[in-house]
């Protein structure tokens, strides 16, 4: 072979020029689309650009080639040699150009991947953020619900220890560490008398009414921590002692330092009270039944030496030394009969009538026989009768007696004094149903020490031979027969709390009316 | 001192006139021979290949492992391929003095006159450059294609 064909060539060029240009446009038609679909991805933006100049420069080669073939087929190979220096030129121009391209991706790639990174780690950190999130709105809900639901258990418990403090009947208290009272309900305002601004000046040796309670109190509260049903005395306002039961608890802070105490109080007056009625009652029952055995002993030889004696002085003369004698053993012996129906009238061994009856008629009856006499010493009685009282079912004698006792008594007071005021009185006491009548005197009262003891037997305050001691038991064994209540004051209590001077008896007898306006029977069936 | 001062200061602008004063001395504008422009467009091939060179590196670094992005390295390769042939027809073409051909009846019936020596051979063989370029741009265009059609799919995902 001595030479080659160049048209193999010549058509490889021109077909390969062909193809590449079109080649090229698909390139760029794909790197568009991904160009368009994410602006912002850099390497996509590096592909399109690569493929741009690819194409310029693919385009400007084999546009050059085809013309240079076919200026060349043309035979204007004069022209070709004017436009190859461009051609070369711009293909020269558009390989740097595609090579910068190139190189940048380099540089532009690392820029990206650091993007990409922080992309990915912000994603990342962003995810993990709203997982926190999310639980945290979770445990947010959980934790507004929580708390929601201790508000109202703490609401409801708080509501339900506060209606315990401001309802309680008792007295509850709280003290700081220095006996000073913090807080104090109203029930326990009340027993003492104070008034809630009063409150903030109390301290517990205000109200204590003896200092060694106070200091037994503190003693067994710091030792033992509480104290359990210790019996003391409250001074009340007003200077009055009223007896309580109290119950305590020591408080103490976090570091177990005593910070003040807790404690609720019993008013045990009223029921301290009743005790002492009741024992006094059950001491008039024994001394009743006592002295019912020693009048029914005593009551039979009586009447023997009564009768004896009575025997006797028919037969000595009145004026006869014997006749005197057996007449003092008579006067002495029927005195000594007195007693004895008295002890029985007290231990209600005697007879009584039952009989519907006005008090005020009594009262009335009792002033009609005494007023003269009271009045003999300066005595005024003043009448406080209620109209329409109702009748009350008893023996009219014996209540009579009772209301004489009273004015004899009350007589007695004021007749040292040379004169004074007696008050009489009646009411009806709607809420215990009872008639209550009221004798009250202004003498000079009954001294403390004795006032429990003015209805036992044979207790008296008067002279030898002015008194037996026995009327206030035989009225207070009447009353009790009529199924009442003698209460005694002395001082008296004023309607606006003042104490006035003198003695009031109340006495209050239920209402009950019989059918039968006038019946004796007895109530006790011994007799004697 | 001042005076002194004031010349150091001054220098530049007083080199400046002297210069502007007697411009026969300054060459500022450089001829360009014939060569000039065929060394610039082989630096070019060479450039060129370099920058393909650095692509495969650095898809290679990036750790692109899409079809696409495999296609887009080869077609790296066969430009490289078609850099090294069109650089050596060049070279062939200018400093080859051997090189003749014969043109009996027109343009399309040109011949290499022999005898075929090895160079005249190797001319021959990179007329046909396109062998390797057309593959490069059918390599870009598959690659360009699987890079847009797993984008898609990672898009669908």
């Amino acid at each position: 072979m001595t030479s080659l064909i160049m048209l193999p060539a010549i058509l490889v060029d021109m077909v390969g020029s062909f193809i590449i240009i079109v080649l090229s446009f698909l390139s760029l038609r794909y790197a568009w689309l991904l160009i368009r679909k994410q602006p912002e991805n850099f390497l996509w933006g590096f592909l399109f650009y690569f493929c741009l100049t690819l194409v310029c420069f693919s385009v400007s080669r084999a546009v050059g080639h085809l013309l240079k073939q076919l200026l060349l087929i043309a035979d204007n190979t004069e022209q070709w040699h004017v436009l190859a220096p461009y051609s070369g030129g711009f293909n020269t121009l558009l390989m740097i150009s595609l090579a910068a391209v190139s190189i940048y991706y380099h540089k532009g790639i690392e820029g990206f991947r650091a993007i990409q990174q922080k992309a990915k780690s912000l994603k990342e950190a962003n995810e993990q953020l709203e997982v926190s999130a999310d639980k945290l709105l979770k445990m947010n809900a959980n934790l507004e619900e929580m708390v929601e639901q201790r508000t109202k258990k703490l609401s409801a418990s708080e509501k339900k220890f506060r209606n315990f403090f401001i309802n309680s009947k008792d007295m509850v208290y709280f003290c700081d560490s220095v006996n000073r009272l913090v807080n104090m309900n109203t029930a326990g305002l009340e027993m003492l008398g104070y008034t809630m601004e009063d409150e903030r000046n109390l301290t517990l040796q205000n109200i204590f009414c003896n200092e060694d309670d106070l200091e037994k109190y503190f003693e067994t509260l710091i030792a033992v921590g509480f104290v359990e049903d210790l019996e003391v005395e409250f001074v009340r306002a007003d200077g009055s002692v009223i007896y309580v039961l109290l119950s305590a608890t020591a408080v103490y802070d976090e570091e177990r330092n005593f910070i003040g105490c807790e404690g609720i109080a019993k008013d045990l007056t009223r029921v301290r009270t009743m005790m002492e009625q009741l024992a006094s009652s059950e001491k008039m029952a024994s001394v009743g039944q006592m002295a019912a055995g020693v009048a029914h002993e005593i009551n039979t030889p009586l009447g023997v030496i009564l009768g004896y004696s009575q025997l006797m002085m028919d037969d000595f003369s009145p004026d006869s030394e014997e006749g005197q004698s057996l007449q003092v053993i008579e006067r002495q012996a029927k005195a000594c009969r007195k007693i004895v129906a008295d002890l029985l009238k007290f231990s209600r061994q005697s007879e009584s009538a039952r009989e519907n009856i006005q008090i005020n008629e009594v009262l009335e009856d009792v002033l009609a026989v005494t007023e003269h006499s009271l009045n003999m010493d300066h005595i005024h009685a003043h009448r406080d009768f209620s109209d329409n009282l109702p009748a009350i079912v008893g023996d009219t004698e014996k209540l009579r007696q009772v209301f004489v006792n009273f004015i004899n008594n009350a007589h007695h007071a004021m007749e040292e004094d040379g004169g004074g005021d007696i008050y009489l009185s009646s009411r009806y006491e709607e809420e215990s149903n009872r008639v209550v009548a009221t004798v009250r005197d202004t003498g000079h009262g009954i001294p403390e020490d004795v006032v429990t003891k003015i209805f036992d037997p044979f207790f008296t305050t008067k002279s030898v031979g002015k008194g037996t001691g026995l009327g206030l038991s035989v009225s207070y064994g009447i009353v009790q027969e009529h199924g009442g209540t003698i209460e005694v004051e002395s001082p008296v209590k004023g309607r606006g709390g003042e104490k006035i001077r003198g003695t009031a008896f109340h006495v209050k007898l239920p209402v009950t009316l019989r059918e039968s306006p006038s019946v004796n029977e007895d109530l006790n069936l011994e007799q004697f | 001192m001042n005076f002194l001062k004031t010349t150091h200061r001054m220098s530049p602008f007083l080199l400046l006139m002297t210069l502007t004063v007697f411009p026969e001395n300054a060459w500022a504008v450089q001829s360009h021979g014939a060569p000039e422009g065929l060394y610039v467009h082989q630096l070019a091939h060479i450039f060129y290949t370099a920058a393909m060179c650095y692509l495969i590196w650095g898809i290679r670094q990036s750790a692109f492992k899409s079809q696409g992005w495999r296609y887009l390295q080869i077609c790296c390769v066969f430009m490289i391929l078609w850099n090294i042939v069109a650089f050596t027809g060049h070279s062939l073409a200018a400093f080859v003095d051997s090189v003749h051909f014969t043109r009996e009846g027109g343009y399309l019936t040109t011949r290499l006159q022999g005898p075929l020596t090895n160079v005249k051979l190797w001319f021959y063989f990179t007329k046909l450059d396109h062998l390797f370029s057309v593959p490069a741009l059918y390599f870009l265009y598959l690659a360009m294609k699987g890079i847009y059609r797993s984008s898609c799919e990672e898009e669908k995902e």
